[in-house]
């Protein structure tokens, strides 16, 4: 149901129970959650755990098999679609038309009219207005990338999906990226952001769903979720460490490690058997990465 | 609805401005304006240069008059032959009038054509040189053929435009395959193509397979209306500057055009949406041509048996491809063009075809919803199948 304070929807939102088989496989097992307006909010999981299917569903391209979708407060349909701003993670532009034509196009498709006021502001927030009239397969990669970034904005859409919206760019297009995303959250936009990148989702985003098999296997903040979880020393090192006690799990990269300790171990043991062996640089002990709990929650499996 | 035209239009613009589309307007005309000229003037040329014939009479019956040379010597007129003296070379023997062997020899080369008839008169006008008949009757006997072709059709009309008519119904269905097959396959790259430009998914997102696939159908087969129109009306103005323009008699507002019609559009619709379920799915361009091959098939299919339907337009096998839907249009045009056809056999074609088009539609629609989500996987017929169950 949709919660009411002070006359506002504070729910972008909800999905109840939700199932989908394909072909006799189970692909999404009686999930459910919500996403609040305003905030950005990381759909994470291994490759095959089903977070395309999930944002097919949301989008009224696939259809559940059971359970409900609330999204901007109907359920999905084609004209929730034209208020929703989708950057697939299979994407592309169409090659053989200008930057202009072809942003045009998919404004049209999204039911909007009038859009040059808003193509010619988003060319020129990312720089590209001098692109304008060019052919999309005369530009770079990157270029593309942050064409189809805006791609999504144009039709004004209260919601934003975007799956893997980083992959693809170097440093200061991430940066780029990252900024207008940011600049979107404080005008009240509300971002679902899927991807595997931990340590954006770890600075960005407010509450994260992480999937496995189609089930969810965390959900809440980050906070929250990782008061669930032992300490974890991070360190960086020269050397070659023996194997430790009390010890559950070693994320190594050779000069740096991320080390998640048993419950009731010393953190203190740990590293007095780590000095004798190797020469610390650094070291911190605090919450563990997000990247070591998606690695420890479905590692396994 | 209105996402369909606003793809539609896309669609339509982006073919018809391309150099592709526009060179094929033009290339039927300058494949067929050469072959037009070759068959038609080069030969009015040659008739008209005057062909020196030369003779060799060992009968006596003959002399030499206009373009016929007399030799007496066969070793000098075969020499002339060979220099190019003279077109063409015919012996008589003494025993000629009893025998009315003749040996015509000509040189080796393109047009080695032997000028029989020219030859033929003059032997006539020998012959009858020493008899007496009346010069009325030796011209009859030299022209006894001054003749006027009538062509009935199988319900004992006139069949309009002469031996021209005969060829209409083969250009009407040639012309609708054409169109059916240029357009289905704009379409079946259009669809191809969005999988190469990893647009669709972008597209779903914002309307329905429905109205993409609608769009598209709408769009492209636009554009093939068009280019055939376009070749049609500017074949008819080179046709009204030729001696062929008795033709354009037979185009006149009728129930006929009216079927025309009406066949294109829903035969266009049916090929269209069959050859979508089968672009759909597949990752390039390739693979979607194999698929749609068999359609393809179907559509040359009446035109290959195009003997059989014109010279007995109401056999059984024209029927039966009258009424099954891929096979009607071409089919039943091509049998209207030449007889009557009962009305209650072009209402019963028409709405077997209809149906079809329906049920074809509504299926491609659903092929298409899943199938166009597919990267890179061979399908099967047990994957298209199991689609529709989805």
């Amino acid at each position: 149901m949709i919660l009411l304070k002070n006359g506002q929807n504070l729910k972008v939102l909800e999905v109840r129970n939700i199932t989908k088989c394909f072909h006799s496989k189970v692909v999404i097992d009686d999930l459910s959650f919500d996403v609040k307006k305003g905030e950005v909010f990381g759909l994470l999981g291994p490759n095959g755990a089903g977070k395309t299917t999930i944002i097919r569903i949301l989008l009224d391209i696939i259809r559940s098999d059971s359970g409900e979708v609330i999204i901007l407060g109907e359920e999905p349909n084609e004209s929730v679609k034209e208020k929703i701003g989708y950057l697939p993670e299979e994407r592309g532009l169409y090659q053989k038309m200008t930057v202009l034509n072809c942003l045009k196009y998919l404004n049209q498709l999204k039911g909007a009219k009038n859009s040059s006021e808003m193509i010619n502001f988003w060319l020129e927030e990312i720089g590209l207005t001098d692109h304008k009239d060019k052919r999309i397969d005369m530009l770079s990669k990157g270029i593309q990338q942050k064409i189809q970034l805006i791609s999504t904005l144009i039709h004004n859409p209260k919601l934003l999906i975007l799956d893997e919206p980083f992959s693809g760019l170097d440093p200061v297009n991430v940066k780029m990226v990252k900024d207008i995303l940011l600049d979107l959250k404080e005008r009240g936009m509300t971002i679902i952001l899927s991807t595997h990148q931990m340590d954006q989702v770890e600075r960005m985003c407010d509450r994260i769903l992480m999937i496995d098999n189609g089930k969810s296997a965390l959900y809440g903040t980050l906070e929250d979720i990782k008061r669930n979880f032992e300490q974890s020393l991070f360190v960086e090192y020269e050397g070659h460490f023996k194997p430790l006690d009390g010890v559950k799990m070693i994320e190594d990269y050779g000069k740096y490690a991320e080390i998640s300790l048993e419950s009731g171990t010393d953190p203190q043991k740990v590293l007095k058997s780590m000095i004798d062996t190797v020469t610390i640089r650094k070291f911190e002990l605090k919450a563990p990465s997000l990247n070591e709990i998606f690695i420890e929650v479905v590692g396994d499996a | 609805m209105h996402k369909t035209f606003v793809v539609a239009k896309h669609e339509f613009l982006s073919t018809v401005k391309t150099k592709g589309f526009i060179f094929s307007l033009i290339l039927p005309f300058l494949i067929f304006i050469p072959m037009v000229l070759s068959i038609g003037i080069i030969p009015f040329a040659a008739s008209e240069m005057p062909e020196v014939i030369g003779f060799v009479d060992e009968s006596g019956i003959l002399f030499a008059s206009g373009d016929f040379v007399k030799y007496t010597d066969f070793d000098d007129a075969k020499g002339a032959l060979i220099a190019g003296e003279i077109e063409s070379l015919f012996t008589l023997r003494s025993d000629y009038l009893e025998t009315g062997k003749v040996r015509v020899y000509s040189k080796t080369g393109p047009f080695n054509n032997a000028p029989t008839r020219a030859i033929e008169t003059f032997l006539i006008t020998g012959l009858l040189t020493e008899s007496n008949l009346e010069e009325g009757i030796k011209k009859r006997i030299k022209e006894p053929l001054n003749a006027e072709r009538i062509i009935l059709k199988e319900n004992g009309e006139v069949e309009e435009g002469g031996e021209v008519g005969i060829f209409l119904p083969y250009a009407v269905g040639f012309l609708l395959m054409i169109m059916i097959v240029t357009s289905s396959g704009y379409m079946m790259q259009g669809i191809v193509s969005e999988k190469e430009n990893r647009t669709v998914e972008i597209l779903l997102s914002s309307l329905s397979s429905g109205e993409i696939l609608n769009g598209k159908i709408l769009g492209y087969g636009s554009a093939g209306f068009l280019q055939v129109a376009i070749w049609i009306c500017a074949g008819l103005v080179i046709i009204s500057f030729t001696p062929l323009s008795s033709l354009l008699q037979v185009f006149e507002i009728s129930g006929l055009l009216i079927l025309t019609i009406l066949y294109f559009i829903l035969g266009y619709l049916l090929f269209a949406s069959s050859m979508a379920c089968v672009a759909a799915p597949a990752s390039n361009m390739n693979e979607a041509q194999q698929g749609a091959g068999v359609f393809t098939m179907l559509a040359v299919l009446p035109l290959m048996l195009q003997g059989f339907v014109s010279t007995a337009p109401n056999s059984t096998i024209a029927r039966v491809l009258s009424y099954l839907p891929y096979t009607a249009p071409v089919t039943m045009l091509m049998r209207l063009t030449q007889v009557n056809v009962p009305t209650y056999e072009i209402v019963a074609s028409l709405s077997i075809l209809a149906i079809s088009v329906v049920v074809m539609m509504n299926l491609s629609a659903r092929i298409f919803r899943t199938g166009i989500l597919m990267y890179g996987k061979k399908f099967s017929f047990k994957d298209i199948l199991s689609y529709l169950t989805d």
